[in-house]
C-alpha cells in the first residue's frame, strides 16, 4: 500500500495533498482539482486499479468533495477526493478512460448538480420526467420537507 | 420495398418478465436488437437522505430495508462500515454467526434466481421444484431470527440472537437436504435440453467487456474472471474458511446459473465449517453512539456482486453521508453491452441473467407517503 501512495506521490506532487492509510486495503487521497483527472488516469491505466466501485458525492457546505472509488485486483481500495466549489461545480469526464464511469457520474449529477465535461450522456439517470431544473435532492440546503412538497405538487 | 426503420419496443416498467419495475427502450430492427436504452429510477426510495436524518442505531433498520433479497448483505456492510469508525471490535462468535447467516441468504437468493431463469427460459416445472426446496433454507431463517425476509440479526456490536444446540441440528440436516436437492438441479441444469437451447450461447459478455464496463459477481465469475469480494478483501469470518471460487468460462446465461448453482454448495460447505469451528463466547459488545469523524470504506460480497457503502462520520451520532452502491447498478453497463445483437425473445432470459435487484439499485430520491406493512401470522 505504501508502494501505491509512493508512485502517486511521485507522479502528482504538489497536487497530492492528503493521505490516510486507514487500515489494510484501505488508502484515502485527496488531490488538487486541477490534476484530478491525471490522478485518477495514472491509477487505473498505470498502476492497475482497473474496476471503479463508484463515486460518491458529498456536499460540504461552501464545496462539493467527489470521491473516486478504485479497486487493485478487488482487493486494495484507493479511494481518490476531489473538492469542486458548489456554485461551480465542474470537472472532466473519465468515461472516455473507464466507460462505466458514465452511469455514476450521472447519479452524481441528478443528486448534486455537478456537471461532468465531456459526458456523452447527461440525461437523467434517477430523477423522474418533469423534475424541476436546479433542484438537487442530496444538497443539504434541500430538506426532506422541500423534497416532499415537490413530490406532491408534481400530483 | 426498402424502408428500413427500427422499432421502438418499450420494456417495463410493468412487465411479466420483470420483478422490479424499470425500464428498457429496445429498438429493434427485425428479430435482432440494435439499441437498448434503459431508465432507471423507479423504486427510489430517499434512502441516502433518510440516512442523514436518523442515528447510526436507527439508520440500522434503514440499512435492512434497502433490499429484500440482500438484507444481510446490506446490514452486514452497514454494521462493518460503522463499527470501523466507532472503533468497535466484534467478538469471534458474532463473525461467524454472520458468516453463516450471510451465506444462508446466499442459498436463498441463489436458489431463487434458479428458479427465476428456470421460469424465463420457459421451464417451470424446475422454478415449482426449486422454490419447494428454498422453503428449507426460508425455515431455518425462521427459526434463527424470527423473520423469513428481514431479519434483524446484525447489530452494532455484533448479533442479536445466538444460535441454540438444537438449531444447529436443524441446520446441519436442512444443509444435507438442500445439498442433494442442488446436486440434482445442477445435473438437470446442465444436461436438460430445452434449458440448454434458451441458455448456452445466449448473453454472451466477453471477459474483457466485462471488467471493462465493471460488472461484478456471478455475473464477471461467469465470464472467467476470478473475482470475488469474500477472497480478495475477507471480511468477518471468510479469511479463517475456506471454500472455492467459482466461475465459468461459458460467458452466457448458462455460465452465469451454472456458477450460482455451484456457488450453493460452497455456501452449505462454509456454512458446515462454520458450525464445526464455532468459537464460545459472547455474541455481541456494547457500541458507542456517536462516531469520530473521518470516513471509511466497506466492500461485501452480496449475492448478486460487490456491494459498496460508505460512510463519513462527523463526530456526532448521525453520519453526514452515507452511500450504498448495489451490485446491479454495476451490472448494468455490461446488462447493456449484452442486448445488442440479440433476438427479442431472448430478451427476458438476459435480463435475469444478471439477478437484477432494482430494489438495491435506486434507493434514492424521495420517500413515498405509502408505507408496507407486513404482518405475519402467529403459528
Amino acid at each position: 500500500m505504501s508502494e501505491i501512495v509512493e508512485k502517486l506521490q511521485g507522479h502528482l506532487k504538489s497536487d497530492f495533498l492528503e493521505v490516510t492509510l486507514q487500515r489494510e486495503r484501505r488508502i484515502f487521497a485527496r488531490v488538487g482539482a486541477g490534476s484530478f483527472r491525471e490522478a485518477v488516469r495514472y491509477a487505473i491505466l498505470e498502476l492497475g486499479f482497473g474496476h471503479l466501485s463508484t463515486i460518491t458525492g458529498i456536499d460540504l457546505g461552501g464545496e462539493v468533495e467527489l470521491l473516486y472509488h478504485l479497486a487493485y485486483k478487488n482487493a486494495t481500495a484507493l479511494s481518490l477526493s476531489v473538492r469542486v466549489p458548489k456554485g461551480e461545480a465542474l470537472l472532466p469526464t473519465i468515461s472516455d478512460i473507464m466507460p462505466n464511469a458514465a452511469i455514476y457520474e450521472r447519479e452524481v449529477h441528478d443528486l448534486l448538480g455537478v456537471r461532468f465535461e465531456g459526458l456523452q450522456d447527461t440525461s437523467p439517470l434517477l430523477l423522474p420526467d418533469g423534475w424541476p431544473e436546479g433542484v438537487y435532492p442530496l444538497r443539504k440546503e434541500q430538506t426532506y420537507g422541500d423534497l416532499h412538497e415537490i413530490k406532491l405538487r408534481r400530483g | 420495398m426498402g424502408y428500413s426503420s427500427t422499432i421502438k419496443v418499450p420494456f417495463g416498467p410493468q412487465h411479466p418478465a420483470l420483478k422490479e419495475p424499470e425500464h428498457f427502450l429496445f429498438e429493434v430492427d427485425g428479430d435482432t436488437v440494435v439499441n437498448v436504452t434503459p431508465r432507471i429510477g423507479y423504486v427510489h426510495r430517499g434512502m441516502e437522505k433518510a440516512f442523514e436524518l436518523g442515528t447510526y442505531s436507527h439508520d440500522l433498520y434503514l440499512a435492512e430495508r434497502v433490499c429484500g433479497i440482500c438484507t444481510i448483505a446490506h446490514t452486514t456492510s452497514y454494521t462493518q462500515v460503522v463499527e470501523e469508525r466507532m472503533g468497535v471490535e466484534i467478538p469471534p462468535r458474532a463473525r461467524y454467526i454472520r458468516t453463516l447467516i450471510a451465506e444462508l441468504e446466499r442459498l436463498q437468493s441463489h436458489s431463487l434466481w434458479v428458479g427465476i431463469v428456470a421460469h424465463e427460459a420457459g421451464f417451470d416445472t424446475l422454478f415449482m421444484y426449486v422454490w419447494r426446496d428454498r422453503e428449507v433454507v426460508m425455515n431455518l431463517f425462521e427459526e434463527l431470527t424470527g423473520g423469513r425476509v428481514l431479519h434483524a440479526i446484525n447489530t452494532l456490536g455484533g448479533v442479536r440472537r445466538d444460535i441454540a444446540p438444537e438449531a444447529v441440528t436443524r441446520i446441519r440436516a436442512g444443509m444435507d437436504y438442500f445439498e442433494n436437492r442442488t446436486k440434482e438441479y445442477l445435473r438437470v441444469i446442465r444436461t436438460e435440453k430445452t434449458f440448454l437451447k434458451r441458455t448456452s450461447g445466449v448473453g454472451i459478455l466477453k471477459p474483457r467487456d466485462a471488467t471493462g464496463l465493471g460488472a461484478v459477481g456471478p455475473t464477471l465469475r461467469g465470464s472467467g474472471i476470478r473475482n470475488d469480494v469474500r477472497v480478495d478483501d475477507p471480511y468477518i469470518a471468510y479469511d479463517e474458511i475456506p471454500f472455492n471460487t467459482v466461475t465459468s468460462d461459458g460467458c452466457d446465461v448458462l455460465g452465469r446459473t451454472v456458477v450460482r448453482a455451484e456457488e450453493m454448495l460452497e455456501s452449505i460447505g462454509i456454512i458446515r465449517y462454520a458450525l464445526d469451528h464455532m468459537p464460545g463466547g459472547a455474541i455481541r459488545v456494547r457500541p458507542p453512539r456517536s462516531a469520530p469523524p473521518g470516513e471509511s470504506l466497506s466492500r461485501v460480497e452480496a449475492p448478486r456482486g460487490e456491494l459498496v457503502h460508505y460512510v463519513r462520520s462527523n463526530g456526532t451520532a448521525k453520519p453526514e453521508r452515507y452511500k450504498v452502491r448495489a451490485p446491479t447498478l454495476a451490472n448494468i453497463p455490461s446488462l447493456c453491452k449484452t442486448l445488442i445483437g440479440i433476438h427479442v425473445a431472448d430478451i427476458p432470459v438476459i435480463l435475469a441473467g444478471i439477478d437484477p435487484c432494482f430494489a438495491c439499485m435506486d434507493r434514492m430520491l424521495i420517500v413515498d407517503r405509502n408505507t408496507m406493512e407486513k404482518r405475519y401470522l402467529e403459528r
